[in-house]
């Protein structure tokens, strides 16, 4: 279920990215990857530098000033530049045992959580970059880990996240039915300053709940990207044999012949998709449903792109 | 129905490994964790509903395939029912159990128990059985309206029996056990290993129409035993010691040549053995050394290495002393010049057997002079009368023997008692005038003159009778030989258990001159043997034998010192296995069967254990015989009337292979699997196509 990857971004093949131990130099390699790649790209030429033009006022740095604007107009004008960004940056995690699910020896693929991480660690990394201030909230049925914003916790969130990994790979499931809404709401009172708010989960519950979690974020006027994070198996439903399936999350069980429940199964996933890409977008907020097989490249596109949106309406 | 191979009715347990596919593909035990089940529970349960039905569907397909692959792999048939016969209702079942010696061979015994709880095991309610054991005999062993549990109980506490088959008088007890029953439907098991030997078919025995009989046939087509079928001892007794030599026969019925050990016991004590090499189906004789033995009876036993069948590998025998025959001579008063001396001196010589002999007058006669005795002779004198007279006929009444010879007494003057006992006895007929008489018709079919039968045995015709007393016959009497006048010469009387005889002429050379002639002798030892009961001694009966003590007064006469043969005096009898008996020598309790093999102990009261007289039992040589008769000839023969089957009769003599073999049934059956098989393989392609995604 592996998508072709690009031939730029072939080592960003999540199975590959998932033999890097070390997580700071996997978010490096993949950022630097994509920014190499960015100059060829069409998408993402703009730079945000220059603002604004004002009146030289004695002090400014004569390096400053616009000669060829002078020469134009006879008169002294000062170039304005787009101060650093600075903005709080916080990726908000998903850890419910759901998002455990997807790890495939075989082919190497990651989790879905092991994705989420790799996901935030990137993100992060690159954020970093831009010197904005970096936060993390790990939750399941309420906040398990937070750091808070801070230009300097990088190494810190990627720390956590390789430890959050860690311990999602072998910890036993505790069966308990998570939901966004009470983690979302008390982050939200947290965030005192507009940010970025990027979550990350799989989002096994219903629409409504999910807008009604997501606009505690979304009220308090801060920007958000969705990634919805999809095992192929998840969208696919491509079991063979009948089985006994237990959720992850309550430890319910239910004898499945696949063969007989695959279509009405991919059907739902399409629908719920599909609804909360719409309910999603009507809060003004980027929805994306990632399929933990793609690379982690598409992830960064989508990120970036939303920046860029977010940059020309500030 | 039944089946010929039961044993693979086990693989019906493979229908398990269908049902448990079934089971493992409905729910499976391999479990997937799912990271929400959110969007499967929404989906309605109907559609998983309905697909396990279509797998039940295929699920009995399948199962119903393998139990007749089974069913056709355990070889089933149907007992084959003849209209007419009754197939409901209570049944009247008759099982025959063969005991017989034979029965021994191998492992047929514990068999026939089986087959016979087997029968017991099928009786439902209402039916009733009854379990008749046979060997030369037949007895019923359960008692009547006995429960199941009960003649299975009577099935284990059956014993094999010593005897030999006789399968006449079991059939005629089940005849008419079967005849008295009112219950609708009547069957006869015969459990035995069909001895020919035990067969012979009298058409007298037929069962009542309807009776079903199935013969449970447990005799092998091949059966090999080597046996010890006889043994000969000569005795020797001109040594200081006796000393015997002793001869086995031994038979080799198996089709391979044997090598085995033959094994000489005498009292008690193994004294020789020797290697044999038995041919096959051949006989050998195996001479044993003489061997010095007491002057008593003495046990023997000859042994071989056991077989198959270990009852005829053993033959116990006594070594006993030749028992003489007491005889008394009653003399008139004033007797002849040697009267008696031809007659005592002739039974004198020789020792087979050898005559005790006593010579009183007739005046000094005392009742005690007849105590043990086995013949008296009145030599011209009249019988006695009073106590001595009545103990006289009291002796003859239990067995004893007398010789009358009237002589030239006057017998007119005899007690009436006695004459009526003895052919009338007329006037002196002299034949001097021409040169004397002739016997010129003798019985040579009576057991005196048997002898004399072969040709140059003994001629009588050059005796001459110069006188004889005219004797006439009575109702009761037997004329053994008659002058050549027609005038009986020798005239026997049953009287009692013992006999009369009456010699016309004289014993001496008074009136004859056949004490002279050389026939005389044999004769007189023929006359002695025949009137004192005597019995050439056995050195061994068959299982089975009846032993009658009053004609064995060389058994009971040492336990009977001081008192008369004809005593009722009780005697112990112990068999081997420990059972004690009382009897008699003459009285109520003479006659014993003799049943067990092995050593049976006659003594007296007082005679302490191991001191008496060892009566050797073998088992019916021809048990021995292990030829085999073919079932349906009993079952034809019990169930027609001269030759042509009674209606309504069913001979379930078919073995089950026969019928089996004919039906056929296991065909169909495989037939129905595969087809099965087939209906199954199209049904799953079909479904599984059409619920492919």
């Amino acid at each position: 279920m592996t998508a072709p990857a690009l031939p730029t971004t072939s080592y960003l093949d999540p199975s590959v990215l998932a033999r890097i131990g070390n997580l700071e130099l996997l978010a490096r390699t993949v950022v630097e990857g994509f920014i190499n790649g960015l100059h060829r790209s069409p998408l993402l030429g703009a730079s945000t530098d220059f603002a604004e033009h004002r009146a030289y006022m004695p002090g400014d740095d004569i390096r400053r000033i616009d000669w060829r604007l002078f020469a134009r107009s006879d008169r002294h004008f000062v170039k304005e530049y787009e101060a650093d960004t600075n903005t709080n940056f916080n990726v908000i995690l998903d850890i419910s045992p759901s998002m455990r699910y997807g790890a495939d020896a075989e082919s190497g693929r990651p989790s879905k959580l092991t994705y989420g991480c790799y996901l935030a660690a990137c993100l992060t990394y690159f954020s970093s970059l831009q010197r904005d201030r970096v936060a993390l909230a790990t939750v399941d049925t309420d906040i398990v880990d937070y750091v808070p914003p801070s230009a300097k916790h990088l190494q810190l969130i990627l720390h956590t996240l390789d430890r959050v990994d860690r311990k999602g790979r072998d910890a036993k499931l505790t069966p308990g039915r998570s939901t966004l809404l009470a983690p979302l709401r008390k982050l939200s009172e947290t965030m005192r300053r507009r940010s970025l708010v990027v979550l990350i989960s799989d989002f096994y519950e219903d629409p409504d709940e999910v807008i009604d979690a997501l606009s505690h974020i979304r009220g308090r006027g801060n920007d958000m990207i969705v990634f919805h994070l999809l095992d192929p198996r998840e969208l696919n439903f491509s079991f063979s044999d009948a089985s006994n399936f237990i959720d992850m999350e309550t430890g319910d069980k239910m004898p499945v012949i696949p063969e007989y429940l695959r279509e009405q199964y991919r059907k739902l996933v399409q629908e719920h998709t599909a609804t909360l890409a719409k309910r999603i977008g009507e809060s003004r907020a980027d929805y994306a449903v990632f399929d933990t097989s793609k690379p982690l490249d598409r992830a960064l596109f989508a990120f970036l792109s939303a920046r860029q949106r977010f940059s020309r309406v500030r | 129905m039944n089946f010929l191979a039961p044993a693979f009715l086990a693989g019906l347990a493979a229908i398990a490994i269908p049902v448990i596919i079934h089971l493992i593909n409905r729910e499976r035990k391999v479990v997937v964790e799912f990271p929400s089940l959110m969007f499967l529970q929404r989906i309605p349960y109907r559609s998983v509903r309905r697909q396990k039905l279509r797998h039940l569907l295929l699920l009995a397909l399948r199962c119903v395939a393998l139990a007749l692959l089974v069913a056709a792999f355990a070889r089933p048939f149907f007992e084959r029912r003849r209209a007419g016969i009754s197939t409901t209702g209570a049944r009247e079942v008759v099982i025959l159990l063969d005991r017989s010696s034979s029965m021994g061979y191998a492992d047929r015994w514990a068999k026939a128990k089986d087959a016979a709880k087997k029968v017991v095991n099928g009786l439902t309610s209402g039916d009733r059985a009854t379990l008749v054991l046979f060997a030369s005999d037949a007895s019923v062993a359960s008692e009547p309206m006995a429960t199941p549990d009960r003649i299975v109980a009577a099935i284990n506490a059956a014993k094999l029996s010593a005897e030999g088959t006789r399968y006449s008088s079991a059939l005629k007890l089940a005849s008419q056990i079967i005849a008295s029953s009112t219950l609708p439907r009547r069957e006869v098991v015969v459990i035995s290993d069909f001895q020919k030997i035990g067969w012979v078919n009298h058409n007298e025995i037929v069962f009542p129409q309807g009776t079903t009989v199935t013969p449970v046939d447990l005799g092998g087509a091949t059966s090999s035993d080597v046996a010890v079928s006889q043994v000969t001892t000569d005795r020797d007794s001109t040594a200081e010691r006796d000393r015997v030599t002793v001869a086995a026969r031994l038979i080799n019925t198996g089709s391979a040549a044997k090598s085995i050990a033959a094994t000489l016991a005498i009292g008690g004590r193994d004294v020789q053995t020797q290697r044999v090499a038995l041919p096959a189906s051949g006989v050998q004789q195996v001479a044993f050394a003489p061997i010095a033995v007491p002057s008593g009876a003495t046990k023997g036993v000859v042994r071989i290495t056991p077989d198959s069948l270990a009852q005829d590998d053993v033959l116990n025998f006594t070594i006993a002393p030749d028992e003489a025959v007491p005889v008394l001579i009653v003399e008139p008063s004033s007797p002849r010049e040697n009267q008696s001396l031809f007659l005592s001196r002739a039974l004198a010589i020789g020792d087979r057997p050898s005559f005790r002999i006593d010579q009183k007058r007739v005046d000094a006669l005392t009742p005690r002079d007849f105590d043990g005795r086995a013949l008296i002779v009145l030599d011209e004198v009249a019988p006695p009368t009073g106590p001595v007279g009545a103990r006289l006929r009291a002796l003859i009444d239990g067995g004893g023997g007398l010789i009358v010879v009237p002589g030239g007494s006057r017998t007119e003057t005899w007690p009436a008692e006695w004459r009526a006992l003895l052919p009338t006895i007329g006037q002196v007929v002299d034949r001097t005038d021409d040169a004397g008489g002739t016997l010129s018709s003798v019985d040579y079919a009576h057991p005196i003159f048997e002898i004399f039968n072969a040709p140059r045995s003994g001629d009588f015709s050059t005796a001459r009778f110069y006188r004889y007393r005219a004797l006439t016959p009575q109702t009761g009497t037997t004329v053994l030989a008659r002058f050549d006048d027609g005038s009986p010469a020798l005239v026997e009387r049953l009287v009692g258990r013992g006999k009369v005889l009456t010699w016309a002429s004289t014993l001496d050379s008074y009136w004859t001159n056949l004490p002279l002639q050389p026939v005389f002798l044999p004769f007189v030892h023929q006359l002695g043997k025949h009137a004192g009961r005597y019995a050439d001694p056995r050195p061994w009966y068959t299982a089975g034998d009846v032993l009658d003590l009053s004609r064995h007064g060389e058994l009971t006469a040492p336990f009977l010192a001081g008192r008369g043969a004809d005593s009722t005096t009780e005697l112990v009898l112990d068999a081997p296995s420990g059972a004690r008996e009382r009897v008699t020598a003459t009285g109520a309790n003479h006659m014993i069967t003799l049943r067990e093999q092995g050593f049976y102990e006659l003594r007296g009261r007082d005679t302490p254990v191991g001191a008496g007289r060892p009566i050797a039992v073998n088992v019916d040589p021809a048990e021995s015989d292990l030829s085999h008769l073919d079932p349906q000839d009993v079952v034809v023969a019990v169930t027609s009337v001269n030759g042509q089957h009674q209606p309504g009769s069913e001979i379930n003599t078919a073995t089950p292979q026969d019928q089996e073999q004919r039906q056929k049934v296991w065909w169909y059956l495989l037939l129905g699997a595969l087809l099965l098989m087939g209906v199954e393989t199209m049904l799953s392609n079909r479904l599984s196509k059409a619920t492919s995604p």
